[in-house]
């Protein structure tokens, strides 16, 4: 045990990419060693990667700028119009919807972006949640796009019928946004992310466009979540105001919530427990609403960092208990470092 | 341990558990259908304003088992429910459990209107699964081809036929205010009124689409133009309940018209004093009032606690059902070919009246415009005005509007 304790300490970069090497070698057996493949594979393991790649654009922006988007869903949704429109109004192949649909969610995120940009905190939060309803509205009165009967069917490509192969494909869009994801995170535009995050009065200091860097970063999570578009579009087979209501938006905050609000990955997770949740809570109360709200409260409890956070908490518990100084974390030895320094100037001046 | 260690690892555990138990939950859901089984799967809401329904479809299939049994040729009939919040991406999850989890071979529902429309293109992907409508309404459910998709009532333009003219001529109103919530079933059911009350020379002077679950209707009420003579009522549920209470304490001068749900029980029923808004309110659909001469709506009533729309329509698809089970002595037959066929010949006379279907598995019924009155004993209850006899389905849909459509 100590051994391996050891190793994964050692091996931190290693380990920072193994679990999602487990969680994706789980995530490609899972339609095989489930019992109810036709059931689970699109209502549990598709419905998880739509609603989790939604989540990540959400905690990617949270995570690296600070700022909680409620568009997110907005952006989904309206990639999922671009595509319903142009394959059921206009006819038009998926190959051509497909790009047509993240252009409209990628124009939409950059026009929020140019709307929020000066916004923080609560102010960012209440903006983008006045999109999203300003936006909800609008479908749901345009006849462009039918109104509140929405558009259907959005039939999905001959080589998408069979679900497995709709599973792999929407598997493979995570894959590609994770990476994305982590990608930008690495360079040098994500660490600037960071740096804006802590102190946008430091970076502006230091010549660099705060407003620039918010305005690619929010239409880089809207090209995030405009992903997450085709996959629900085609999992539901129409587009409707109810993609894009008040609930959906809180279905994905939830997600994000359960999962981790900083975590990239940990949004599938989060993903997860709320489609059991949501199919399955009824199994066991009538009161299906209420048993998810109190599972809910009870993971913030006791995971308050989400379920992800759940492995801090187990580092936690296996670690070593500290019996010299070694184990000191850096702030404790800094503050020792303080107040040695302010007894001595005491001292002195005595 | 050190109780840090401790304090850490115990939710931990708990989530961990909590998780665990849930999967087995989960996994072990949804039993296969045996051979000697017929399963059906209900549907209808149990969350949001219509949240009643669910309780109204369970006394409705709970009567009919009482009337022709659980048992047909050998077969036992299963009954799974399944609750929705009333939007489709409820009703699409709750559709695909109960087919693709729990393995349904009969759908009974949904119960709300845009529900309807998610599950009909759903039914469109399942060609051997039968559909049975419990009380979704739009018009054009069973205009989309689905052959396997069944419903025993009228839509919502068809519930609302001869209104528009009763309101015109017999009661005089020229100019009629709309107020409605925002969503596919108030858009047929006011758009099947205002229809034919503007054809009649009325006219529409404004419109006010609420969301569903709206609780203040104070604007609304202050917004009304001068020169209306009346108001168009598309509530239902607790939101209708809620506007009429606010009616009375606004002391609204308009006499009211009801959408097909905003005179039914549950907003009669009311514990707040709403008669001075409620009394004289009339409006359309598939619910007689007191003085319909029929012997199975006085049993119905009888042998049934708290009748409303919901109940009774619920009820007949159940009936049509059962019955067509019951005519093919439980074999539903290759595809469910034979039940379907049963079906499709159905031809009884229920609670509500006679029951046929058109080509399209649209049920061809009678409607009832009915008017609300204070009985003895203070309660309110409706009336019969007039009723109408096969009544037949058109073929236009409505968009939410603003003017006479």
């Amino acid at each position: 045990m100590k051994s391996v304790i050891t190793w994964f300490r050692n091996n931190r970069v290693l380990v920072s990419w193994l679990i999602p090497v487990i969680v994706l070698v789980v995530a490609i057996a899972f339609p095989y060693f489930i019992m109810k493949p036709k059931f689970w594979v699109p209502n549990i393991g598709i419905k998880t990667i739509w609603l989790g790649i939604s989540a990540m654009s959400l905690t990617f922006l949270n995570r690296y700028l600070g700022l909680l988007s409620l568009a997110q869903v907005a952006v989904s949704a309206m990639s999922a119009y671009g595509i319903a429109s142009a394959m059921v109004t206009f006819g038009l192949d998926w190959y051509i919807a497909i790009p047509i649909g993240l252009a409209v969610g990628t124009l939409l995120a950059a026009i929020i972006a140019i709307i929020s940009i000066r916004t923080v905190a609560i102010y960012f939060l209440m903006i983008t949640l006045a999109i999203s309803q300003v936006i909800y509205s609008w479908v749901s009165q345009e006849v462009f796009v039918n109104g509140r009967r929405g558009l259907a069917p959005v039939r999905r490509p001959e080589f998408l019928l069979e679900m497995n192969n709709f599973y792999f494909f929407a598997l493979a869009i995570a894959v590609f946004a994770y990476l994305a994801c982590r990608y930008v995170a690495s360079t040098p535009f994500g660490l600037s992310l960071e740096g804006i995050k802590d102190s946008p009065d430091r970076m502006r200091a230091l010549g660099y466009s705060v407003s620039k860097y918010r305005f690619w970063a929010i239409t880089f999570a809207g090209f995030i979540a405009s992903l997450a578009g085709i996959i629900m579009v085609f999992d539901r087979a129409q587009a409707d105001p109810d993609i894009v209501s008040l609930n959906s938006t809180l279905d994905v905050l939830i997600v994000a919530v359960l999962g981790g609000v900083t975590s990239i990955g940990g949004v599938f997770l989060g993903g997860l427990v709320f489609t059991l949740l949501d199919n399955f809570a009824s199994d066991f109360t009538d009161r299906s609403m209420t048993l998810t709200g109190v599972i809910f409260v009870l993971i913030l409890l006791f995971a308050p960092k989400g379920l992800t956070g759940v492995w801090e908490q187990l580092k936690g518990v296996f670690k070593k208990p500290s019996s010299s100084g070694a184990a000191k974390d850096l702030k404790t030895i800094a503050k020792e470092a303080v107040d040695t320094s302010s007894a001595k100037t005491k001292g002195k001046n005595q | 341990m050190s109780m840090s260690k401790k304090s850490r690892l115990l939710p931990v555990m708990a989530i961990g558990a909590t998780f665990s138990l849930l999967l087995a939950g989960c996994a072990g859901g949804g039993d296969e259908a045996s051979s000697d089984e017929i399963k059906i799967g209900v549907l209808a809401p149990d969350t949001g304003n219509l949240s009643f329904a669910m309780g109204e479809a369970k006394k409705a299939v709970d009567q009919v088992s009482k009337e022709l049994g659980l048992e047909f040729g050998g077969k036992t009939i299963t009954i799974v429910y399944q609750g929705t919040d009333g939007t489709t991406s409820s009703a699409q999850s709750a559709v695909r459990k109960l087919v693709e989890n729990d393995e349904v071979d009969i759908v009974l529902g949904p119960g709300s209107g845009d529900e309807g429309l998610t599950v009909v293109e759903y039914a469109l992907t399942q060609p051997d699964v039968t559909f049975v409508n419990g009380a979704a309404s739009p018009v054009d459910q069973t205009l989309k081809g689905a052959d396997n998709f069944f419903r025993f009532m009228g839509d919502s333009v068809m519930w609302m036929g001869g209104l528009g003219k009763y309101a015109y001529e017999t009661k005089g109103y020229k100019n009629i205010y709309l107020l409605a919530e925002d969503y596919s079933f108030p858009y047929d059911n006011a758009g099947g009124f205002f229809s034919e009350f503007c054809a009649a020379g009325g006219n529409m002077t404004g419109a006010s689409w609420v969301p569903v679950g709206t609780t203040d209707y104070a604007t609304v009420l202050s917004s009304i133009p001068a020169g209306t003579d009346a108001v168009y009522v598309g509530l239902g549920g607790s939101d209708a309940a809620n506007f009429l209470s606010q009616a009375v304490q606004a002391k609204t001068p308009y006499p009211l018209i009801g959408g097909s749900i905003a005179i039914d029980p549950s907003a009669l029923g009311a514990s707040a004093d709403i008669a001075d808004a409620a009394v004289g309110m009339f409006s359309g659909g598939p619910v007689p009032g007191a003085g319909y001469t029929n012997t199975l709506w006085d049993k119905f009533n009888s042998e049934v606690e708290g009748v409303n729309i919901f109940t009774l329509l619920y009820y007949n698809a159940a009936y049509a059902l059962f019955s067509g089970i019951k005519a093919v002595d439980g074999d539903l037959g290759d595809g469910q070919a034979d039940l379907r066929d049963a079906l499709k010949a159905t031809d009884f006379t229920g609670p509500g009246g006679h029951i046929v279907l058109d080509s399209n598995n649209q049920a061809i019924v009678d409607n009832f415009i009915t008017e609300v009155v204070q009985n003895a004993d203070g309660s309110l209850g409706t009336v019969q005005v007039a009723e109408a006899h096969n009544v037949k389905q058109g073929t236009i849909s409505y968009q939410r509007f603003d003017s006479c459509p």
